[in-house]
């Protein structure tokens, strides 16, 4: 299979790989300045959950970015299912926080929710029918079928968290990388996003999340990562020793 | 009634040379508006304005040397906007600082060259443009540099709008958002050359967003935003024609006059609806 955008072709994924295996990860977001994530190693098998739990800054976003190739790393490797970086963009999907998209934009909830058909579709090819039933599922599964034509910007909070879960659901990934899809949004929207994530997990993907609510999800993940610093530390004491609120309080 | 108001509109189009510039009006309309929506959406307005500015040397050499305008304001802009796109690449010099210094510069050293030379006969059409002067040179450039510009936004679309709204998801899946941003930095050079022709350096800039501005008061959807930006700067553009001919204003100035009485129009009518939908129960 060749990726559309990139001409990169997709050799099927190694069986006994894991589904992220990444070793001394360093990453910084300019060429010498800090590491805002350093000596990172990590393995992630297929179908786990696991949460990142780490304050503000701790590195968490970096991470996911330096995954997704938002962010070149300094040093060490990723590797996504066997293969390199880049090599299975339909395979990864990174959902944002909230803030990086520009909701002002004049599109549709369902015209936004189809671009993550866009990987499998590439230049010149529009979306059609088939794109759009995969794109009214996902909305029907977060329970936001009914805002499939308001225009983006006059979502709240928790439906744009709602619609960015949709986007990533329509691209099909098998590795989710979501960063704190439960800071700030309503009771129903949590619901609905733990129940999505239940079933996302039960069809075997591989989901980790980043989240400051860990205490009351534990039950969810079979992994949990602690950062601190742009490092990673062994647990939540840790953090707590050196004043740092961390996980578990939003 | 109808019959005077019927001459007023047709008798211009006796001339050549109105045929010319309403042609070319309809074309750099439609271009500006069209390409002036992902501008104003991508707050890339500024580069516009930085782009317009840095066409008049080019536009002074090629005059001097008595080449191509065209050329040397392509040449100039699209210098300018790799140029800046190069040196933002230094993290220690902002992309917004760079876009607020070059353009001056370049358009400083174009005074500088027109004021070395001895004729000064052409400045006002450079700056402030002449559309009643267009060639049929001219205007072949234009239509074939609108219809080239029209397909290439036709195409590529879907991948625009995704780059406009989620850059960093476009990246995720591959898409080469460095080469898309060049690209349309380059579209934009190249509008910006067309564009200096109906409204001069000074003025491109409100041809490319001032219809969009008008347009997204008015609608939520980029499709609807796109036609009806065309349609409110070829209004403009048109109208700006006319004013030339009837009223002898300088047509640049006119085509954006034209433009701001249509974004008060839309602005006026948004306000009224709001305080409508407000004493609603």
């Amino acid at each position: 299979m060749k990726f559309p955008y990139c001409q990169h072709r997709h050799s099927r994924p190694d069986p006994d790989a894991p589904a992220l295996e990444i070793q001394g990860l360093g990453v910084s977001y300019s060429s010498e300045g800090k590491f805002a994530l350093k000596d990172f190693d990590i393995s992630v098998p297929v179908g786990a959950a696991l949460a990142l739990v780490g304050p503000n800054g701790a590195g968490k976003s970096t991470l996911f970015k330096a995954i997704c190739g938002l962010l070149p790393a300094r040093c060490g490797t990723i590797r996504i299912f066997g293969h390199s970086l880049g090599a299975c963009h339909h395979r990864v999907v990174f959902l944002p926080q909230r803030s990086e998209i520009d909701w002002q934009f004049p599109i549709s909830v369902l015209d936004f929710v189809t671009m993550g058909r866009y990987v499998y579709l590439g230049w010149f090819m529009p979306p059609v029918v088939k794109d759009m039933a995969i794109a009214r599922h996902a909305l029907k599964e977060m329970n936001i079928l009914d805002l499939a034509h308001r225009q983006i910007s006059k979502l709240s909070g928790g439906q744009q968290q709602r619609v960015l879960i949709a986007r990533a659901m329509t691209q099909n990934a098998d590795l989710l990388l979501l960063d704190e899809p439960l800071n700030a949004v309503d009771v129903a929207t949590r619901q609905t996003v733990g129940e999505v994530l239940k079933k996302i997990k039960a069809q075997g993907k591989t989901v980790i999340v980043a989240t400051h609510y860990y205490d009351q999800e534990e039950g969810r993940y079979d992994q949990a990562i602690y950062l601190k610093d742009g490092r990673q530390i062994s647990d939540s004491n840790e953090q707590e020793d050196s004043g740092h609120k961390g996980c578990g309080h939003p | 009634m109808w019959a005077p108001m019927m001459h007023y509109l047709t008798d211009p189009f006796h001339y050549m040379f109105i045929q010319r510039a309403v042609v070319s009006a309809v074309m750099i309309g439609v271009l500006c508006a069209a390409l002036g929506t992902f501008i104003v959406l991508r707050r890339m307005a500024v580069v516009g304005h930085a782009l317009t500015h840095s066409a008049l040397p080019g536009l002074v050499i090629a005059y001097l040397m008595g080449g191509s305008l065209f050329a040397g304001a392509l040449i100039a802009t699209v210098v300018t906007a790799f140029g800046i796109g190069f040196l933002a690449r230094d993290e220690n010099v902002y992309e917004d600082t760079l876009v607020g210094m070059v353009p001056n510069i370049m358009f400083a050293f174009g005074i500088l060259l027109i004021s070395t030379s001895k004729s000064f006969r052409d400045l006002f059409s450079m700056l402030f443009g002449n559309i009643l002067g267009i060639t049929d040179g001219d205007l072949h450039l234009i239509i074939l540099i609108t219809v080239v510009s029209l397909i290439a936004l036709f195409l590529f679309y879907k991948e625009l709008k995704l780059f406009s709204v989620d850059p960093n998801y476009a990246k995720t899946i591959g898409m080469p958002v460095a080469v898309m941003r060049y690209g349309l930095l380059l579209f934009l050079s190249l509008t910006v050359v067309v564009g200096i022709q109906a409204v001069g350096t000074v003025l491109t800039n409100a041809l490319l967003v001032v219809p969009v501005a008008a347009a997204r008061l008015l609608t939520d959807r980029l499709g609807r935003m796109m036609a009806l930006s065309c349609f409110f700067a070829v209004l403009s553009a048109v109208g700006g024609v006319y004013a030339s001919y009837y009223f002898g204003t300088a047509s640049g100035a006119s085509i954006v006059m034209f433009c701001a009485l249509i974004f008060a129009i839309a602005w006026g009518y948004k306000f009224v609806q709001n305080l409508w939908v407000r004493r609603m129960p």
